[in-house]
């Protein structure tokens, strides 16, 4: 066999091995997405829209309490987290630069961005539901939030960087003041991604279970009370996909599938926005 | 010693003895650079790559001091005053003497807004006096044709050289006294530069200009006075046709000849 023989092989080889894992890899995505669809699809029906959630055999029963609850807790954490991270975000690309305070944030903020969220959620309860005496949807905003911070921030950093440095200062050679060309130069120009990180921060935080255990806790019942603790899909899912009974079982599949597609459709969009935004560039 | 020539006519910018060091430099970017700038008359910077000309630009209008840590000394005087002082207020500086870019810098925003940029942070928010310097502004920069249809659309759905013309249209809607033009046709193709020179001539009657430019041919083509720079100093200003006819320096006839750059 001659040597380019023998590199035409090798490299038959390495392509065949990487392909069969993405093949793999894929495989149990679809797997896992298809039995989702499958037991989720087949779960639905307009109760679950309808009714709260009940005692077991009970044909009333259904998921608007955890809808509910978890549409309250992802508003309060983005209401939270995207003018903090942004904010940061800004301060990072615009002002602290190549400081080492900026740096130091960047790499504390890489950090918090893959902490475990059970341990931001420990956090959140030691000093916030500790002191309040009780669960409360206050607390497991704040935890979300907090998960959402680095992400927004990152992205808004990334993004704030493409702005071309001479677009900067063409607004600055018109006499604007910093702040101007902040708001009405950068923010726009960086408009599309952005708007991509706080998707893709909404939809980090929206699969979240382990902090809202420490925090929000859970209700089987609808409540708007901010001050008590909160339902959400996630909790939801896992107390009732891990009961005995079969329809609580069948309301978890729906949560699961409800959920999987929001968390999936946010992901889309932020991609489609980013990908559009890049195009008209 | 540079050759500098008297410039009889009333001057726009006065530098004298003028100094600038970036950051962490160990040595000065620019020279001891002493020249007038004559009122509504374009004046040339040319000089190889690293000679200053841009550096020299920037100065103007105090870009540099985006970016801490850079030192001016010496004197640029316009209007009566030293800008360099460190109580020159640079957001009143930069609406007198503006700049354009070597690449086009339209904003991310509708051609309108482009134009009325300058304006509405001057705190103009009158609707028909805004739409009237607005048009005014894209008929100087004789690009009014082209756009007039379609002032709502986005501004980087413009070509290279139609960017740099609402450039043009944009920094002379705020009416300056001064512009500095750096290197604004290298990222353009012959018609678009051709369009460009022929406005920034016309341009004259009303600011005066100061162009850095790569370009030899350019800055005879174009200019009144002629400054050629090299390694940090100003070698030599005169009027543009004898510089480039019968230099008075010899580095200056190197440079022109193609000897060295």
């Amino acid at each position: 066999m001659t040597a380019v023989q023998k590199r035409v092989l090798v490299n038959k080889i390495a392509l065949t091995l990487s392909t069969l894992s993405a093949l793999i890899a894929l495989g149990f995505l679809f797997w896992i997405l298809g039995v989702l669809v499958m037991k989720g699809v087949g779960a639905l029906n307009w109760n679950i829209f309808l009714f709260e959630g009940a005692p077991p055999g009970n044909p009333e029963s259904g998921l608007k309490h955890a809808l509910v609850g978890q549409a309250i807790l992802i508003s309060m954490a983005t209401a939270i987290g995207v003018p903090l991270g942004i904010l940061a975000g800004t301060y990072l690309s615009e002002y602290g630069k190549n400081s080492k305070l900026a740096h130091t944030i960047r790499d504390i903020s890489d950090i918090m961005m893959s902490a475990p969220s059970i341990v931001i959620g420990a956090f959140v309860y030691a000093i916030v539901v500790m002191p309040m005496g009780h669960f409360s949807a206050w607390a497991g905003a704040i935890a979300l939030g907090i998960i959402m911070i680095p992400v927004i921030l990152r992205t808004t950093d990334d993004m704030l960087q493409l702005v071309p440095g001479e677009l900067r200062e063409a607004a600055f050679a018109l006499g604007a003041p910093k702040y101007k060309v902040i708001m009405d130069v950068v923010y726009r120009g960086a408009k599309a991604g952005i708007l991509t990180g706080v998707l893709l921060g909404i939809a980090r935080v929206g699969g979240e279970t382990a902090p809202l255990l420490f925090t929000s806790f859970n209700d089987n019942f609808f409540t708007t009370d901010l001050n008590e603790a909160m339902p959400s899909l996630t909790v939801t899912i896992f107390n009732y996909a891990t009961s005995p009974y079969e329809d609580w079982q069948q309301l978890g599949w729906a949560a699961a599938f409800i959920l999987s597609m929001f968390i999936l459709g946010l992901n889309i969009l932020g991609r489609v926005i980013l990908f559009a935004g890049k195009k008209r560039k | 010693m540079a050759s500098i020539i008297d410039i009889k006519e009333e001057c726009a910018l006065h530098v004298r003895n003028f100094e600038f060091t970036y950051k962490g430099a160990a040595a000065a970017s620019l020279k001891k650079v002493t020249m007038p700038i004559a009122k509504h008359s374009i004046t040339a910077l040319i000089g190889p790559s690293g000679c200053g000309k841009t550096t020299l630009l920037r100065s103007f209008n105090r870009m540099h001091d985006l970016y801490p840590g850079n030192s001016y000394a010496g004197e640029i005087e316009f209007e009566g005053r030293n800008i360099l002082g460190a109580k020159e207020d640079l957001i009143h500086l930069r609406t007198k003497i503006g700049m354009i870019f070597q690449k086009p810098t339209a904003f991310p925003m509708s051609i309108f807004d482009n134009v009325a940029y300058g304006m509405r942070l001057q705190g103009i928010k009158n609707k028909t006096e805004l739409n009237d310097r607005v048009e005014k502004a894209l008929k100087d920069a004789a690009i009014w044709k082209e756009v007039s249809d379609r002032l709502k659309h986005d501004a980087n759905g413009l070509s290279g050289g139609q960017q740099q013309r609402l450039c043009i249209a944009r920094a002379i809607a705020v009416e300056p006294e001064v512009l500095l033009f750096d290197e604004p046709t290298s990222a353009l193709d012959p018609i678009s530069t051709q369009g460009i020179e022929k406005l920034v001539i016309e341009l004259k009657e009303r600011v005066s200009i100061i162009i850095v430019t790569h370009n030899m041919q350019q800055a005879a083509r174009v200019s009144d006075y002629t400054g050629f720079m090299y390694l940090g100093e100003l070698i030599e200003l005169g009027q543009t046709e004898e510089l480039f006819v019968t230099p008075k320096e010899k580095l200056t006839q190197e440079y022109i000849t193609g000897k060295f750059g």
